[in-house]
């Protein structure tokens, strides 16, 4: 069955559309991720704010926040690379690269869920999570902040050979190959690029603002004393949310620079509904002799707000790190049963009898299956609304 | 219904049919998301060998992209107590330093140091290489505090003087696969084993290091050893290297004397 032949037109066009998508170079992106990085942050992005005010941009001479990125390089000579910061492929998030950084906290993979029996099942290697039962007889688990500590650690694989390949890879001809480099080093220009980096910088300034909503959480608590403890509050400690439980915005920053904690804050500030002053509904009417008066139960909202802080932002293997835990009932009813369950990892070593708590609990620690343990606190008495604890324990980098 | 196309070079036809195009059209659209999958392929090393030239990852590294031209990873060779560690520079090696010695190396260079003074050896000399082939990305202001560990042991001193060849690939530990054990110096039940501060193992033979350390973490320096002493080279004399990229040297910092008051 013959049908009408296709336009020469569309021929063409199927015909140099396959041309462009098979001859597309696949090296272009990886070899000038600079030009990328610019060009993404020169482009206004609604759902990110840092990228939006761009007026505050730090930049060389020559090479303005508005202007589009060229190939040529003008103004001064370049700049070395540590002038720029950290550098992070576009899209991936902070911080980067993963493998130098310990991670501790947080609820990673799988949600961690309370079985019957009182397992915590989903509770990867590196989560902290705090578990405790409502009025109603729900469990409910709340995940804490994540914390990053640069702690790389090397190790090395060793090959030892005989003189044979020995002569084979240190051959005369083998060493014009590093000729190469010399090569290299002339295409350093495009460093002077690296200050379009500032603008990726400017994310971490901008989530400060994020903290504001929480305020009804720091009324809501209250001092903790450090009766508990075998010492004073540490110098990491020494932020109003931890000592008193109340948030300020001033300590957010002095928090962002070692707690990524804008989760666990945003997720309940979001759910926070304080119910109140609801009067009971009269129905009267009017052709009867009595009143009916219906009231209605308020649902509570419980709540419970997990905060983990390290004492360094970076250790070597063999030092030895502290983690504080403050944890408060935010919500507007009583809470039983609380547990914080704290999953090492590998690299973090549990320091025995480290653990100290400003509230009656119980410490228990289990093997896990990264050679490393689960810490278990259970708190003892049921948390009213307002109360809180703190948990420190030390930690010694594998 | 068959529509023609006809090739008009050839003059050849081929019958079509509607669906024929459209699976060409798909097929087309497959292969070229397909080169953008390959585009975000891992950085691994899995086309090198241990017995790749010194300096070709390296520079096979810097055509991959990233900020990597021009930075000075800080780097600290070690070797036993009481060695001296001198590295090549202006086409000679400089003056020997006592063993740790902390250096800031680019990526893709092969350097080039001469290591003396070695215990139970005095008089005999070994010349490794050193090449960076990746980097860290640590917070401002503490690159010098997290060097490579660049380890000299005296066992592979011993035997690059026997006449081997000793390559060893150090690499960044994946945290989801590090291994449990101690690796800190100071840890007693570490043993005979407590001046090596970086943990090692032996690769099977024939096996590739590279691709070894590859599977367990990121590559980040190659050191290469042998008993072989430096040929001369055009632009060197007398066994002095000839390449000699720059390098910055760390010095130990300088403590300040209290200069004593005269009594009036």
């Amino acid at each position: 069955m013959n049908g009408p032949a296709w336009p020469r037109w569309w021929r063409l066009l199927v015909v140099g559309a396959a041309t462009i998508i098979l001859c597309s170079c696949r090296s272009h992106d990886q070899l000038d991720p600079f030009a990328q990085q610019h060009a993404t942050a020169t482009q206004p992005d609604a759902g990110d704010s840092a990228r939006t005010a761009p007026s505050s941009q730090p930049c060389l001479a020559g090479n303005t926040g508005d202007a589009a990125p060229t190939g040529s390089i003008s103004g001064p000579p370049p700049l070395p690379f540590q002038v720029a910061g950290p550098w992070a492929p576009p899209g991936l998030s902070q911080p980067w690269p993963e493998d130098e950084y310990l991670r501790d906290g947080g609820d990673r993979g799988l949600p961690s869920a309370v079985a019957r029996d009182w397992r915590v099942d989903g509770l990867e290697p590196e989560d902290t999570v705090a578990h405790f039962d409502t009025l109603e007889g729900d469990v409910v688990v709340e995940p804490s902040n994540t914390v990053y500590i640069y702690a790389p650690r090397f190790a090395a694989v060793r090959s030892v050979t005989g003189a044979l390949l020995n002569q084979q890879v240190a051959a005369p001809a083998d060493t014009i190959t590093p000729l190469q480099v010399v090569r290299v080093d002339d295409l350093q220009t495009p460093e002077s690029r690296l200050q379009n980096t500032q603008a990726v910088n400017q994310l971490g300034r901008k989530r400060a603002s994020g903290f504001r909503t929480k305020f009804q959480d720091g009324i809501m608590a209250v001092t903790l004393m450090a009766e508990g403890f075998h010492d004073s509050f540490s110098g990491f400690e020494n932020i109003s949310v931890i000592t008193h439980g109340v948030f300020e915005q001033a300590d957010a920053p002095r928090l962002l620079e070692g707690v990524q904690a804008a989760i666990t804050w945003t997720h309940n500030a979001a759910v926070q509904v304080v119910i109140e002053g609801m009067p009971a509904l009269t129905v009267v009417g009017d052709a009867r002799a009595q009143a009916t008066f219906h009231a209605t139960k308020i649902p509570t909202s419980p709540k419970l707000r997990v905060i983990k802080v390290a004492s360094t932002a970076f250790a070597q293997p063999g030092d030895t790190v502290d983690f504080t835990i403050r944890f408060d009932n935010v919500g507007d009813a009583l809470i039983g049963n609380v547990t914080i369950v704290d999953n090492l990892t590998t690299r973090l070593e549990y320091v025995p009898e480290s653990g100290q708590a400003s509230i009656e609990g119980q410490l228990f620690t289990e093997r896990n299956e990264g050679q490393s343990l689960v810490l278990r606190f259970e708190v003892a008495d049921p948390l009213p609304p307002g109360q809180g604890g703190i948990l420190r324990f030390r930690c010694r980098v594998r | 219904m068959v529509a023609m196309l006809r090739c008009p070079a050839a003059r050849l036809t081929l019958g079509w049919n509607g669906a024929v195009s459209k699976w060409a059209l798909i097929l087309l659209a497959c292969v070229g998301m397909l080169s953008r999958a390959w585009a975000q392929a891992p950085q691994v090393h899995y086309r090198h060998r241990g017995v790749t030239p010194p300096g070709a990852i390296g520079s096979w590294q810097l055509q991959r992209g990233g900020p990597l031209q021009g930075y000075f990873q800080p780097v600290e060779i070690q070797a036993p107590p009481g060695t001296r560690i001198s590295l090549a520079e202006h086409g000679r090696f400089d003056e020997p330093l006592a063993a740790p010695r902390l250096v800031g190396l680019l990526i893709a260079p092969v350097y080039r140091f001469r290591v003396t003074h070695i215990p139970l050896n005095e008089g005999v000399e070994v010349f490794p290489t050193v090449e960076v082939i990746d980097r860290l990305y640590p917070p401002a202001g503490q690159a010098w505090r997290f060097p490579i560990p660049v380890e000299l042991t005296q066992q592979e001193i011993e035997m690059a003087l026997d006449g081997k060849f000793v390559t060893r690939i150090i690499y960044l530990e994946d945290p989801a696969q590090a291994l449990p054990a101690a690796s800190d110096p100071r840890d007693p039940t570490l043993g005979s084993r407590a001046p090596t501060t970086t943990p090692w193992f032996d690769v099977a033979p024939g096996e590739n290091p590279v691709q070894v350390a590859d599977s367990l973490g990121r590559p980040v320096a190659i050191l290469r050893m042998g008993g072989r002493i430096p040929l001369e080279e055009p632009g060197g004399a007398d066994g002095q290297p000839c390449d000699s990229p720059p390098f910055l040297n760390y010095a130990a910092p300088v403590i300040p004397v209290k200069a004593e008051r005269a009594k009036p």
